[in-house]
């Protein structure tokens, strides 16, 4: 890292898995974002499959936008899910690569890496794996992937060129970084940007 | 950014109204905040071990 960063980073981690840990285990509450099925159906999913899920697999769901948009994944492809939270992208993923790809999911927070492995266990999901890891340092070997997606998560990194050198990294040369992601059409203050409260809120 | 980082053929989605109706509407608004799909790749490598695409 060879810049200023306007918060710490590990602080603002802490407050990131503050949040997503009761995202992951009180998805009933109210956020300041949309969560689960209804959000699932606002940014397109495809309604069939999102129906197939069991609600353990949705509702803790809180993307930004459809990874999937632009580009559905091929069979046999190698996924890497940057911030997989619950695993609703993962196992959106899943269904499209078929049990001939295979999707590693990285998450640092440790309830919602127990919430997406019991229900990639509950589907019967085998080429689904989740891992522990930061997105500036992925438990993933260079080059491993065929396609990297994410969803909501960039944004919550202080330290973006670090995350987009990472996902360089375990993508193999042609391989597709697809991601969704929030972006502002006019620039923030930078006290505000200094607000680590305002990164999450 | 992204090109920075060494990706080519950036594309960008149609916004999404990700937080419409949402307790984080109004912060949203106020940064004209939006949604978006992005689709780049990496560049591969040809026989002389040099990447295709502009860095």
């Amino acid at each position: 890292m060879d810049h200023d960063l306007p918060v710490d980073p590990d602080t603002l981690r802490e407050q990131v898995r503050t949040k997503y840990r009761e995202v992951a285990t009180h998805p009933d509450r109210s956020f300041h974002f949309h969560t689960g099925r209804p959000l699932a159906a606002r940014l397109g999913y495809d309604t069939a499959t999102v129906d197939s899920f069991p609600d353990r697999a949705v509702e803790s769901y809180a993307g930004v936008a459809n990874p999937f948009e632009l580009r559905r994944l091929e069979p046999g492809e190698r996924v890497v899910d940057v911030g997989s939270g619950a695993g609703f992208d993962s196992f959106i993923a899943a269904s499209q690569v078929g049990v001939s790809g295979a999707v590693v999911g990285v998450d640092m927070t440790d309830e919602m890496l127990a919430k997406s492995t019991a229900t990639a266990v509950q589907l019967g999901l085998g080429h689904v794996d989740f891992r522990k890891g930061l997105a500036e340092a992925m438990p993933v070997e260079d080059g491993w992937a065929d396609v990297v997606i994410s969803n909501g998560v960039i944004n919550l990194s202080v330290d973006k060129r670090a995350v987009f050198d990472e996902i360089h990294r375990v993508l193999r040369p042609g391989g597709v970084l697809q991601f969704a992601d929030i972006a502002n059409g006019r620039p923030v203050p930078p006290e505000a940007l200094r607000d680590v409260d305002l990164w999450t809120g | 950014m992204l090109e920075e980082a060494g990706f080519v053929d950036v594309t960008i989605g149609p916004a999404f109204d990700t937080f419409g109706g949402a307790g984080g509407e109004n912060n949203a608004r106020a940064f004209d905040v939006y949604g978006y799909a992005f689709i780049a790749r990496k560049p591969s490598i040809n026989k002389e071990g040099n990447h295709h695409g502009k860095r």
